[in-house]
């Protein structure tokens, strides 16, 4: 197992180079200047020529290749003086000090905004999962065991209008009924934001005295404190423990409810699968009960697919975030790629994404591992 | 500031320097004679004299510095409370200038303490207005808190929370479930459903911006005058603002707003009428010996207040060229951040949609920045009969004279025709009906401090977008500003929803008989939010941080200060381009 996990983690340096290339490449395709960007409707070419030379964005994006007024400009004469001194070297050389540079937009350093930034989508994902797998479960094993049943055909056509209703859609009914039309009801819900106007979390490091703590330590205890539920539990604040779960209702259904819908149907189908498998037939002729057969045999045995797409989804659920946060104002990170994509803010666009790939070969990894705990004849080498 | 001699070596340079000089007297001020500069203490607090301060400090106007394109000679302080702006040549938009955001008066220690810029500065303001910064969540939002030792009348709700969110649709809903209280830019459509909301109320908010359709006189059909005049009048102008625009916008009658003063002198823009439009067409193309026209209709998909649906006003564009004059125009939706560069080279070739919103409401931030002599190439090759009256009109201070001059400009540029001034596009706000005091503001200002929310005891706000800083005199973007207004304060101030300058920081500022100098005396015991006392070596090195790209503390943001520029036209020691 040990050598497994080495092994994969080896592996994916490789991904990883090639993320940082293609993001960086990428980055700096997209048409436009980051100086305009920036400046707005009045920059003009002095100011630009400054903001490239106080941003290092005059310098060669690679060897040889620079990017001047927006475009794209390849200059063999000036290979040999650029292969140390340009954008990428110096930006892998910081990448790999652990410094991702600092955003064009706001000046701060991407790490700070990472640390800022990250704790919601990974609290909004969490809790889109968490509601995708339970109800996607509990509706597909309902389904296959009620198969061809009212609550078969309801379950799957729910299921049907999840997978084919896009976020954005859901997302602004979602909001406007819970907010608008609910207004004043119980049953009210915020259509934005993290917490209500005005509530400022205490920062953990804070509460427990470590002001001076600094380093990885401090920033692991900040990310952890950015997770407000975490927060808020681990300080037993309850209060501010029911305003993140308002707050997280919406844009949690919202972003699960695809998930839900694919979870479901798989689920559906592996089951179907298992139930008309002999060792099913052999348990029910045992005399075992119906929920025993399968709940404890059937379900366990279905559950690989479902954990493959469950792990797929997760980053599926990255790319919804986007969309979500956007929707329901959560200062995430998907968000924050997308202010950054139309700011230019290269820094940005290439810390984050990078982040993002890390979090998908170390879900991958995850769910390669889990295969072996829900199947043993599953053995990892 | 209360200066503290010795405390910090750059400010101490410049005093000492200043004193020398001082000693020596001015060389090139064109000021009337002073006293020496170290003049007795007007301040309760220091026994010391007070250290004035002269810049550049030795003395010497900048305006006899060759090549010297800024408007501003010399500052200095004469006392405490008085500081005085030596400028190259009359300005009449002065005290309008000086009311931007972007020249809100620092603490001059403060400002040193920070260096001048980055994340302390940036990120921790420190102004004299009536909030101050409680915090600064980065994403979500900015919580403001009354400022207790302000000067003027405290803000009628003791927090306000601005937060941000890129969509309107959900900028609205949370307005209508009461989340906000207030939101800038309603979409279009929703004008109508927030006023037949009685929870809400809507302002209209007037348009100091103007939509036109731009043509290069270097290029192609544009270089004859009479098809140029044939788009001018051959475009069915009210037909676009009826259908696309919102409520509180105006077909334009011409370049700059009537809203600013002496914005509309002179002849309004041709009538609409087809039959004059082809006759026209028909003779400018008999001249150029062509038969047809074939264009592209440039643009970028970006909403502004003056242009909200881009694409949709291209296509209705598209269509009357056709139908009225017999013109295929092609749509052409351009990179949008190339675009703004590509049209002020003049490398458009067809006609283009482009706008422009005002930074101070002045005639010279509109005629001058498009048709001046120092305009961009956009509408390529400029005409003296335009340029001449608009150098004349941003050098006289009578109102009267200006009015004149800018009759002139603005007949000659509806003779000339670089472009065609489709509308004043109008944006609002709206508000939840309980908070008393909402406004509009014209430029894009709002005052939250002269807002009460009902009951509640703070304010919440949704705009557009998210700062990128807080030291408002190295950004542009409209979101900063207007938080900077809750903030900071410049020497005058815009009045409250309008465009008049009155007295912020300074109770006054006259002119001498030309125009030339202007001084301006600060009001007593304000404050800086730190604690400090404004005084006027604080009004001075503000200035100077801006004005000199070669000082010390000009670091800011990004170290461009570009508002300077538009404002007072050049720096001191610029960097070499």
């Amino acid at each position: 197992m040990t050598r497994f996990i080495i092994r994969r983690l080896i592996l994916s340096i490789p991904v990883l180079i090639g993320i940082v290339f293609v993001v960086f490449a990428l980055a700096r395709i997209i048409p436009g200047d980051p100086c305009i960007a920036a400046l707005g409707e009045r920059a003009n070419e002095r100011s630009c020529a400054e903001y490239a030379a106080s941003h290092g964005l005059d310098k060669a994006i690679i060897p040889g290749i620079f990017r001047v007024d927006g475009q794209i400009e390849i200059r063999p004469a000036e290979f040999p003086a650029t292969l140390v001194d340009n954008q990428f070297v110096l930006y892998v050389q910081g990448v790999a000090a652990g410094d991702f540079g600092r955003s064009l937009k706001f000046g701060l350093p991407v790490t700070d905004l990472l640390m800022q930034r990250l704790p919601a989508t990974v609290e909004l994902t969490l809790y889109a999962l968490t509601f995708a797998i339970i109800a996607g479960i509990s509706l597909g094993i309902i389904s296959a065991y009620r198969r061809n049943s009212i609550a078969d055909v309801f379950t799957m056509l729910i299921a049907n209008i999840g997978v084919s209703t896009p976020v954005f859609v859901l997302g602004l009914v979602l909001a406007y009924f819970f907010a608008v039309t609910l207004n004043g009801t119980p049953f009210e819900l915020p259509p934005s934001a993290r917490l209500p106007a005005g509530v400022v979390v205490p920062a953990l490091a804070t509460v427990w005295g470590l002001e001076g703590l600094q380093g990885p330590p401090r920033a692991i205890i900040d990310f952890l404190s950015n997770i407000f539920t975490f927060n808020a539990l681990v300080r037993a604040d309850w209060g501010l423990l029911g305003d993140v779960i308002r707050h997280m209702i919406l844009p949690a259904l919202a972003l699960g409810t695809i998930p839900l819908a694919i979870i479901a149907r798989m689920t559906r189908s592996s089951l179907l699968e298992e139930l008309g498998l002999d060792y099913v037939r052999t348990a029910r002729a045992k005399g075992l009960r119906d929920r025993t057969v399968v709940l404890r045999h059937a379900f366990r045995n279905a559950l690989l697919p479902v954990v493959t797409v469950i792990g797929l989804q997760l980053g599926g659920l990255f790319g919804g975030a986007v969309l979500t946060e956007t929707i329901f104002n959560l200062a995430g990170v998907g968000r924050a790629v997308t202010e950054a994509i139309g700011s230019r803010d290269y820094a940005v666009i290439q810390g984050f994404t990078l982040v993002i790939a890390i979090g998908f070969v170390l879900i991958n990894l995850l769910v390669d591992l889990s295969y072996a705990f829900l199947d043993p004849r599953v053995r990892l080498r | 500031m209360i200066r503290r001699p010795g405390r910090s070596p750059v400010l101490a340079f410049i005093a000492t320097a200043a004193i020398i000089v001082a000693a020596c007297g001015p060389a090139a001020s064109t000021a009337p004679s002073q006293e020496p500069s170290t003049a007795p203490p007007s301040e309760a607090p220091s026994a010391e004299p007070y250290e004035t301060m002269t810049y550049p400090a030795d003395g010497n106007s900048a305006c006899a510095i060759p090549d010297y394109q800024g408007q501003i000679g010399l500052i200095r302080t004469l006392d405490a409370r008085t500081v005085e702006f030596n400028l190259c040549k009359p300005d009449a938009a002065f005290l309008s200038k000086i009311a931007f955001s972007s020249l809100a008066i620092q603490d001059a220690d403060y400002l040193e303490a920070t260096g001048g810029g980055g994340e302390a500065l940036v990120r921790n303001p420190n102004g004299t207005g009536p909030y101050k910064l409680k915090s600064w969540t980065s994403g979500s939002d900015i919580v403001l808190e009354a400022n207790p030792d302000y000067w003027g009348p405290q803000p009628k709700t003791p927090t306000a929370i601005i937060r941000w969110s890129a969509e309107a649709a959900q900028r609205l809903v949370e307005l209508t479930s009461g989340n906000v209280d207030g939101i800038d830019n309603p979409g279009a459509d929703d004008f109508e459903a927030i006023k037949a909301n009685p929870e809400l109320q809507l302002f209209p908010r007037t348009a100091l911006n103007v939509f036109y359709l731009g043509m290069n006189n270097t290029k192609t059909y544009w270089k004859n005058e009479k098809i140029r005049q044939a788009i001018a009048i051959g475009i069915d102008r009210q037909r676009i603002v009826d259908t696309f625009y919102p409520p509180g916008s105006s077909v334009a009658s011409h370049f700059t707003p009537c809203d600013i003063p002496g914005g509309c002198t002179g002849d309004e823009w041709y009538e609409f009428d087809v039959t004059r439009a082809k006759a026209l067409l028909a003779e400018g193309m008999a001249e150029e010996g062509i038969t047809s026209i074939e264009t592209k209709l440039h643009l970028r998909d970006v909403v502004r207040g003056y242009l909200p649906t881009p694409v949709d006003v291209a296509t209705d564009i598209q269509d009357q060229l056709k139908t009225n004059l017999g013109i295929t125009a092609t749509i052409d939706v351009q990179d949008p951040t190339t675009y703004l560069a590509t049209a002020g080279r003049g490398e458009l070739d067809g006609i283009f949609l482009l706008g422009w919103g005002a930074d101070y409401p002045d005639v010279t931030n509109f005629l001058d920045v498009f048709f001046g002599v120092g305009a961009d190439k956009g509408f390529g090759d400029k005409w003296d009969d335009i340029t001449d009256p608009l150098a004349e009109g941003g050098a006289v201070a009578d109102q009267a004279a200006r009015d004149a001059l800018y009759t002139t400009a603005n007949n000659n540029i509806k003779q000339h025709v670089p472009m065609v001034p489709i509308a004043h596009g109008g944006s609002g706000t709206a508000y939840r009906a309980d908070v008393e005091g909402a406004h509009s503001s014209a430029l894009g200002n709002e005052g939250l401090f002269a807002m009460k929310a009902g009951d509640r005891d703070q304010i919440v706000w949704l705009q557009n977008g998210e700062p990128g800083g807080l030291y408002c005199a190295d950004v542009t973007d409209g979101e900063s500003l207007r938080v900077c207004e809750q903030i900071a304060e410049a020497l005058y101030s815009y009045e409250i929803g309008g465009t008049a300058a009155e007295p912020g920081l300074a109770e006054k500022c006259e002119a001498n008989a030309d125009s030339t100098v202007w001084t301006c005396t600060l009001r007593e015991g304000v404050t800086f939010h730190d604690g400090a006392t404004l005084d006027a070596n604080d009004v001075l090195v503000t200035y100077a941080v801006q004005w000199d790209a070669a000082h010390p503390l000009h670091v800011g943001q990004e170290g461009l200060f570009e508002y300077w520029s538009y404002l007072f036209a050049g720096y001191l020691n610029p960097p070499a381009s």
